[in-house]
């Protein structure tokens, strides 16, 4: 079908302004409306262990184990990563052949990630076979034997490689420090421990399997599950994970923002990435909406095809090919970092990154026109959305949420809350951002690559 | 690597245990190991994957021990000598330490190999 030209620009200012009016979203019947069936997480409790669902149909289904033992919780570093690595490997019960096998068989796919927080064990698989892979699930958390010797023919290795990477990963180290400097503990212990640490001495199979009774003791968990019937999920829960271990929450003291400098030097590539105190997970006392926004405002990267799009970082650094820009708000549950990452050629990163304050600058003073907050809050709010609809993050949003005991993921809320942010919240969180203290991490070719004072910043 | 055995038929016999325990503690000794300080796990071939697998996963103090114990015995050998009785292995200290490492890898493989071999019929 052709759209003739009169009527596409007839509608799209009307589309930009029912997108963006506040009170837009009680009036609109939109995917926003808090009844929406699908996209609704039911929670309950079965066994002990909080269990959130949702209904959506489909031949397949998806169950995650959320455990609040990410980075920031470990006694020592690498006991996330190893923990994650030491998911799916042999149990009292069967051996990690046996369970790899199985569940090749049966044609699903099980894997475990871990981020600053949560380390989520993850098993998608054919509707039909929710009961194997609960159990399955509940045996990884609580039976798991962490054999000396698969910690150092297997799990040590694979850490060594993931250290190799992320230290190949200029930016990813520029984040790390740029988290340590503003967090220093908690928060800011790096991801995955630096390839300079020597992980032999910390871990060892015992360690783990105690901290393992801990990190996946029953107030530690969340289930959360997609596309099974909320019973069945709460009924196969209940009846396996009796036995996963009873103990408290893993306890961290509360984030709190520090801010500071960091040079490291790198072969690997030239990051800078300046921070700043962003917004927390929704629901929580730290969350605010405006820093959503005004990350998509400056933005850095297209959101469309063959054009370098409306956001400030995008256009301040469109004479630099060799520079890429981002800005990204990392929410956790009780603190937010609020990061703009430049990468590429030292050089171009050095006036690049000038031109990036002075555009924060620019918002700070409120010289930005009121059509581009307009554009920010939507696409912050698609973001939003998105990422809740999608089932990656929005499963380990939802286990957190749960775990914390704050409110679980309200897509409606979050949408309102989204839409209700004005031009002065924007100017204003960009005033306290430049007026306080900022983090900023440098890695690579320091000789070339500028300080946080050289780029007008308060460090 | 095990060779094959009666053991298991006799110790499930209570009764025969008792009449052969004596006979294999007096065979034991004999065998003269324990004067060159060895025990009878060390006496296993490790020229094979099995074992070589088994001994990576001793713990460091074990390994480091046997090596001395082989190398003593070495020494002993050399010099057509037997250790003084004090340092000779006691029938108490001769418990295996690597057997069980091996049966558990012997059975990895097993799994693995009917795991490889499974036939799957729906």
């Amino acid at each position: 079908m052709m759209l003739s030209r009169s009527t596409f620009s007839r509608n799209a200012p009307r589309a930009l302004q029912k997108q963006c009016s506040a009170a837009g979203a009680s009036s609109r019947r939109g995917m926003a409306s808090a009844a929406t069936p699908g996209l609704q997480y039911d929670v309950t409790e079965s066994a002990g262990v909080k269990v959130a669902n949702r209904e959506v149909a489909g031949p397949t289904g998806t169950l995650a184990l959320v455990a609040k033992a990410g980075s920031r919780y470990q006694p020592v570093p690498g006991f996330s990563d190893a923990l994650e690595q030491f998911a799916f490997k042999s149990t009292l019960k069967r051996s990690a052949l046996r369970i790899n096998r199985e569940v090749e068989l049966l044609g699903g796919e099980v894997s475990s990630t871990h981020s600053r927080e949560n380390i989520v064990l993850q098993a998608k698989f054919l509707s039909g076979d929710l009961p194997y892979f609960a159990e399955l699930l509940a045996e990884v958390a609580s039976q798991t034997k962490f054999a000396a010797h698969e910690l150092s023919e297997v799990v040590l290795k694979t850490i060594k490689f993931r250290q190799q990477a992320l230290a190949a990963n200029p930016e990813a180290v520029a984040v790390d420090a740029a988290h340590a400097v503003a967090f220093h503990r908690g928060l800011g212990e790096s991801i995955t421990p630096s390839t300079t640490v020597s992980l032999e001495k910390y871990l060892s199979a015992e360690a783990l399997a105690e901290y393992a009774q801990q990190a996946f003791a029953k107030s530690n968990i969340a289930l959360v599950g997609s596309g099974s019937n909320s019973a069945d999920v709460a009924k196969w829960v209940g009846d396996f994970f009796k036995e996963a271990p009873t103990g408290s929450q893993l306890q961290n003291t509360a984030s709190k923002y520090y801010g500071g400098e960091q040079r490291l030097s790198s072969k690997a590539g030239n990051a800078v990435v300046i921070a700043f105190p962003g917004s927390g997970a929704f629901g929580t006392a730290a969350y605010k909406p405006e820093a959503s926004v005004l990350a998509a405002l400056l933005g850095g990267e297209s959101t469309i095809k063959w054009t370098p799009g409306f956001s400030l970082l995008a256009q301040a650094t469109q004479g630099f090919s060799q520079v890429r820009a981002s800005t990204q708000n990392l929410s956790y549950s009780d603190a937010g970092l609020f990061t703009i990452a430049l990468s590429g050629k030292a050089d171009q990163i050095t006036s690049a990154g000038k031109n990036a304050v002075d555009a924060l600058k620019k918002v700070a003073a409120g010289e930005v026109a009121s059509e581009e907050i307009k554009k920010a809050v939507a696409v912050a709010k698609f973001r939003a959305l998105e990422s809740a609809q999608s089932l990656e993050t929005g499963l380990e949003a939802t286990g957190s949420a749960l775990i914390n005991g704050s409110k679980p993921y309200q897509i409606g809320e979050v949408a309102q809350s989204i839409d209700a942010v004005t031009e002065a919240q924007v100017k204003e969180v960009a005033n306290a951002f430049l007026s306080g203290k900022a983090s900023v991490a440098t890695v690579g070719d320091l000789f070339q690559l500028p300080y946080g004072e050289d780029l007008g910043l308060t460090v | 690597m095990s060779a094959p055995s009666l053991a298991n038929y006799i110790v499930k016999r209570p009764w025969l245990k008792r009449w052969m325990m004596p006979i294999a503690q007096w065979y034991t000794d004999a065998s003269g190991y324990r004067r060159l300080g060895l025990r009878a796990d060390d006496l296993i071939p490790e020229e094979n994957d099995v074992v070589q697998k088994a001994l990576k996963r001793l713990p460091p103090k074990e390994a480091y021990d046997r090596i001395f114990r082989i190398r003593r015995a070495f020494q002993c050998s050399i010099s057509h000598t037997l250790l003084p009785p004090a340092e000779q292995t006691k029938p108490s200290e001769d418990v295996e330490y690597l057997s069980p490492i091996i049966r558990e890898i012997e059975k990895e493989n097993k799994e693995r190999e009917d795991l490889d071999a499974l036939v799957v019929r729906r």
